[in-house]
């Protein structure tokens, strides 16, 4: 039995795995900490994680119905990820693991979304194209075994999920960003705004969303409050069909480039509806086949983090008492749109 | 900012480490805690023969408490032992008291941006004035209205001995022990203390995130 712990940025989570399989996956979102700073804010993310981690660990050991006796090791996310949020998650898994002398496995969090599709039920093995975007990050990983990927193509400003949390802002539409504007933009037009294309004249695979984050502010400007909140459906529904437009025709010429068989989704932006749809649409007309896990597998989970650990090195007690977490894309400013 | 560990048993120390800060100048809590903490484990026999950890709970870095609170529950969490916390300013002044100090105690921690954390307690260990913030300047004001000048120790009496030492205030050379944070003392809080604690060891912070600061700021700023 494994016991995994992810507190890479706002959701404190740990889930108990038997093999491939979930026994429990246990998430506590922090988005109403952050609701107010229309943003994930490092500090306030730390804290929460502090409170909650050990919380978190029990109850998905009593879910998977287990003691710290049937755990065999500890998995947690090393990084990439918010410093003072993953040092609570791999102190605590520290804590656990040397107490009892067990292993101790770090396990990339980007690996982690790609190992979310090697779980069961229904596993898919690879070779697999992997889209991964997140308010943290957005990448397109070529999957050829269980251990790694081939980072093909990622974004070269913010990440997807950020752009929807920045523009949801702008509208007024609250955090997270993403859920938000999809139900604003069911009732709105998606034509009714023209929205750069970016990166298309970019022969390569990666992407860029601050163009699009600007084009909506600079709507909401022309617009005047009046007119936001009239139109706030069109903007919203332009935005949306914007990045899902970019998401997938960067996957369709990496389909077209790689020779792929089967396309997957990762990340909490793989939870938006007209996503789903398109990339589902372009998979059928490309003759690939789609792996879509639940949305609880797509957006961050310890699940995800334990089923990397089943192909990453174990540290062997002691040697991993002095294990560092590492840290990126952390800004001392909270992240949000001003 | 200091990474301590201790072993103790009914007032014998059988372990205790200090450590400093690395050659680069970095806090050690993360590469060093959990191996000192093992190695003041094994003085007492081993995690067997340990019955409750003690835990400071801060005024410090925010992230060296993290650290360290983490580590302790999740260690008390797969031992199946109690934690209790310590307020860090607390184990502070016992140390004060311990290096002779006869009247009042003040207990004065860096906190960093140009604050200090402080505390003042009375000879017999009682909280005269509960852990807070301050400048510098403003603490020495407020020592200065004392009757009598208290006995000051700690990183921040180090740092801003100049401003806190006045009005008859004497602080000890830099390198006196008396300043840094003993595990002994934290020890021997935790294993007197009789209260339970209900938030299961919850830092204490003294300062809101910086976020929750410049947002209130903002809404002050519109509301003018
Ligand atoms: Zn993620």
């Amino acid at each position: 039995m494994l016991l995994a712990i992810e507190t890479s940025c706002d959701d404190t989570c740990a889930a108990v795995l038997d093999g491939p399989r979930i026994l429990s996956n246990v998430i506590s979102s922090q988005a109403k900490a952050h609701e107010g700073f229309g943003g994930v804010v490092p500090e306030v993310a730390a804290r929460h994680h502090l409170e909650l981690a050990t919380p978190v660990v029990e109850a998905a050991l009593a879910e998977a119905g287990m003691t710290l006796d049937d755990v065999e090791a500890v998995a947690a996310t090393a990084g990439p990820g918010l410093i003072g949020a993953l040092l609570v998650g791999i102190s605590t898994a520290k804590g656990i693991a040397a107490a009892r002398r067990l292993p101790l496995i770090p396990v990339d969090h980007l690996q982690g979304h790609v190992a979310a599709n090697f779980l069961e039920p229904e596993p898919l093995e690879p070779p697999f194209l992997c889209l991964i975007a997140s308010g943290g990050h957005t990448l397109l990983a070529g999957v050829r075994d269980h251990e790694g990927f081939e980072l093909l193509g990622q974004t070269l400003d913010d990440a997807a999920g950020e752009a929807f949390d920045k523009s949801a802002r702008l509208l007024g539409l609250g955090y997270p960003g993403g859920p938000a504007i999809q139900r604003e933009a069911e009732g709105g037009d998606p034509e009714a705004f023209e929205m750069p294309v970016a990166m298309s004249r970019n022969p390569g695979l990666d992407f860029s969303f601050s163009g699009l984050k600007t084009a909506v502010l600079y709507r909401c400007r022309e617009l005047g409050p009046e007119g936001v909140e009239e139109r706030k459906a069109d903007v919203a529904a332009s935005f949306q069909a914007a990045v899902v437009g970019q998401l997938t025709a960067k996957l369709k010429r990496a389909l077209k480039v790689g020779e792929w068989d089967a396309v997957a989704l990762g990340g909490g932006v793989a939870a938006n509806g007209p996503l789903r749809e398109a990339v589902g649409k372009l998979c059928e007309e490309m003759g690939v086949q789609l792996k879509l896990v639940p949305i609880s597998l797509c957006t961050d989970n310890a699940a995800m983090i334990g089923s990397a650990a089943r192909y990453a090195k174990p540290i062997p007690y002691p040697d991993y008492l002095g294990y560092d977490a590492f840290a990126s894309g952390e800004s001392a400013t909270p992240a949000v749109a001003h | 900012m200091d990474t301590v560990a201790c072993c103790w048993r009914d007032g014998e120390v059988l372990h205790e480490s200090q450590l400093g800060l690395s050659p680069q100048g970095r806090p050690l809590h993360a590469t060093r805690l959990l191996e000192e903490v093992e190695r003041a484990a094994a003085s007492g026999g081993g995690w067997e023969e340990v019955d409750m950890l003690a835990v400071g709970l801060g005024p410090g870095t925010f992230t060296g408490l993290r650290v360290g609170i983490s580590t302790a529950r999740g260690l008390a969490l797969s031992l199946g032992l109690p934690a209790r916390g310590v307020c860090t300013l607390d184990a502070l002044a016992v140390g004060i008291a311990e290096a002779g100090a006869e009247g009042e105690r003040l207990a004065v921690l860096d906190g960093w941006r140009g604050d200090v954390f402080a505390a003042l307690y009375s000879p017999d260990g009682e909280r005269i004035w509960e852990p807070a913030v301050y400048r510098p300047g403003d603490l020495a004001e407020r020592v200065a209205a004392l009757d009598r000048a208290p006995a000051v120790a700690g990183s921040g009496a180090v740092r801003f001995r100049q401003e806190l030492a006045r009005d008859g205030v004497r602080i000890a050379d830099d390198s006196d022990p008396v300043h840094r944070v003993a595990g002994r003392h934290v020890c021997a809080l935790a294993a007197e203390s009789t209260e339970e604690d209900p938030d299961g060891l919850a830092p204490i912070y003294l300062r809101p995130p910086d976020a929750e600061r410049w947002r209130e700021r903002d809404a002050s700023q519109r509301a003018e």
